[in-house]
């Protein structure tokens, strides 16, 4: 009897037992971080008045949210963060099937792109500063110029990924160039230009934040920066878990979107082999 | 962030010396036209204290009177505001003296319209000081020779002006070892130990009275007994195509400063709406004074002690910089 219970208990654990989902590993993830960012200086290890507990960020955080303030801020960073994207993501796009289809155009830019590809943004400031002042289009162009970078290189790759075997068939069947772009390069291109959209949209957030942080144009990063030069601790640490939160969200969407976009495509390709 | 921002500003500065005077935008320059026979400026400001002057006399109609519809642009330092006011982007801006005269003396073409803010001119009592722990063994200001002193700028007006508080205690400024760090990091990089003092201002300052620690020398009143330390300024370009907006700014201005100076309390009142200083701090600060009128001592002592410090090779022409 009690050896059938103790045979049968672990066989039915064993059969119970899946693997935790990953939302409930991230979830634990994220209450361990809290846990430790409020016992820290409940302990005494770090000063509360420098780094206070969770609880008092996110009473913070909860005051913020009953402000109209709070919300224009949010508002703005995503306008900006969604703009800036939309533009270096169809300039790169445009612009990387053209210089990616023409070998010539391609060997003439390639010295210039991997000479402007890794000058920081933020080294941008002062000239954007000079041009727009200290509005929104200063940060702005720092968010397309990072970005743009990401998505042009993925589409250039894209474009020379295409079966050359399946671009001279439809050059063969004089396809028009823009049913090239459509049938043959587009679908090749596609995983890449979602990996230049899924790494852009990163790049964006950060440099949309920085920018706002650094040149002081409307968003979440001035009322970072804000909240510093008043010693308002915790309210910027509220802040700062905002930004935190609003990275996570735009990961999200931006692997959705990846994989709903590409669903389609290893069909399409196989037809097309 | 302090380092970045220097560099940039030093960036910028090349940068516009570099450009020249061809950086004359349409958009900015002059103010758009309004509804109603109202001129639209933009000014920007730092989200500070020493600003309140301008929200009050906004909230006050003081720029409606003089037929200027002010947009408040809050912008992070001088290294953002500068470039902007030169470039033509916004028509005016606030800035530090110092800033102000080493930017003259590099050929950047800006112009003092108006005094921002100035120091109380009481020892022991300004918006600005030197701070050590309670324990230090850091008396006077004599006694930061051969210490760490942190100050949110290298080469700027509170490195100068710790410089003058050294010099007025006797002691050999040359000998400081000056650290940059932003003013939100000196506290608890003083409580730590990596710094021995700390040039703060409000509210920090306050804050760091709260925490214990203790004034040792008020380095603004060191300096000169009514130092004029910030001022509102524009670009030559503007002074000269329309000298009638901006005296209509500074008259406006002048109102604001004079009214903040009469009403303490009304500053502490508008303070949460462009801060995020704790209310439980707002009565303790010490505020600045809110001078009409720029000191011409203060310009010509700052002036002197860049050229001294080494910040600026040749002082700038004192006529060209104040309105």
């Amino acid at each position: 009897m009690t050896a059938a219970v103790t045979a049968s208990g672990p066989r039915t654990g064993r059969r119970r037992h899946r693997p935790a989902p990953a939302w409930l590993l991230g979830l634990i993830g994220l209450a361990g971080l809290v846990a430790v960012v409020e016992l820290v200086p409940r302990a005494g290890l770090v000063d509360e008045r420098y780094l206070p507990p969770c609880s008092a960020m996110l009473a913070a955080l909860a005051e913020q949210a009953g402000t109209a303030e709070f919300w224009t801020a949010l508002l703005e960073t995503l306008r900006g963060w969604a703009i800036g994207l939309a533009i270096a993501l169809v300039a790169g796009v445009v612009l990387g099937i053209v210089i990616g289809s023409a070998p010539l155009l391609r060997a003439a830019t390639a010295s210039t792109i991997e000479f402007l590809r890794p000058i920081p943004s933020v080294a941008l400031i002062p000239l954007a500063v000079l041009l727009f002042g200290t509005d929104m289009r200063s940060t702005l162009l720092l968010v397309v110029y990072a970005s743009f970078w990401q998505v042009l290189v993925q589409v250039l790759y894209g474009v020379r990924d295409v079966d050359p075997v399946a671009d001279q068939t439809a050059r063969m069947y004089r396809f028009r160039p823009l049913t090239r772009v459509r049938k043959v390069i587009w679908p090749t291109a596609l995983p890449y230009v979602m990996t230049g959209f899924r790494l852009g949209a990163s790049v964006a957030l950060i440099l949309e934040i920085t920018g706002e942080l650094i040149i002081g144009s409307p968003g979440l990063g001035r009322q970072i920066a804000v909240a510093q030069s008043s010693g308002a601790v915790a309210p910027m640490y509220a802040l700062v878990i905002v930004v935190g939160l609003i990275g996570v969200a735009v990961n999200v969407v931006a692997r959705t979107a990846e994989r709903r976009v590409l669903r389609w495509h290893p069909s399409v390709r196989t037809e097309v082999a | 962030m302090k380092k970045i921002r220097a560099i940039l500003a030093a960036a910028s500065l090349i940068l516009l010396t570099a450009c020249g005077g061809g950086g004359d935008s349409s958009t900015g320059s002059g103010g758009a036209q309004g509804a109603g026979g109202t001129t639209k400026v933009k000014v920007n400001v730092i989200p500070i204290i020493d600003v309140a002057p301008i929200y009050l006399g906004k909230e006050q109609g003081f720029f409606a009177e003089q037929g200027l519809e002010v947009e408040l642009v809050t912008a992070q330092g001088g290294a953002a505001i500068v470039p902007a006011v030169v470039s033509g982007q916004v028509e005016f801006g606030f800035s530090n003296l110092t800033s102000l005269i080493i930017a003259r003396s590099q050929q950047v073409p800006v112009k003092v319209v108006v005094a921002g803010a100035g120091s109380t001119g009481e020892q022991g009592k300004d918006f600005g000081g030197i701070v050590v722990k309670a324990g230090s063994p850091i008396k006077s200001a004599k006694d930061l020779e051969g210490k760490r002193v942190a100050v949110n700028t290298l080469n700027n007006i509170n490195d100068t002006t710790v410089r003058a508080s050294v010099r007025a205690a006797g002691g050999d400024p040359k000998k400081i070892n000056f650290v940059e760090l932003p003013f939100p990091d000196m506290l608890p990089a003083l409580d730590k130990g990596t710094i021995d003092a700390a040039q703060v201002v409000e509210p920090f300052l306050a804050t760091a009275v709260k925490n214990g620690d203790r004034v040792i020398a008020s380095n603004y009143v060191d300096t000169a007994p009514k130092l004029t330390v910030a001022a509102y300024f524009t670009s030559e370009q503007l002074a000269q195509s329309n000298p009638d907006l901006v005296q209509r700014f500074a008259a406006a201005m002048k109102k604001s400063q004079q009214y903040a100076e009469e009403n303490p309390d009304a500053v502490r009142k508008i303070l949460p709406t462009y801060t995020k200083i704790d209310a439980s701090l707002t009565e303790s600060l010490t505020l600045p004074s809110f001078p009409t009128e720029i000191d011409p001592n203060s310009v010509e002592t700052l002036t002197r002690l860049a050229v001294d410090d080494g910040l600026i090779t040749t002082a700038p022409d004192g006529k060209e910089l104040l309105p």
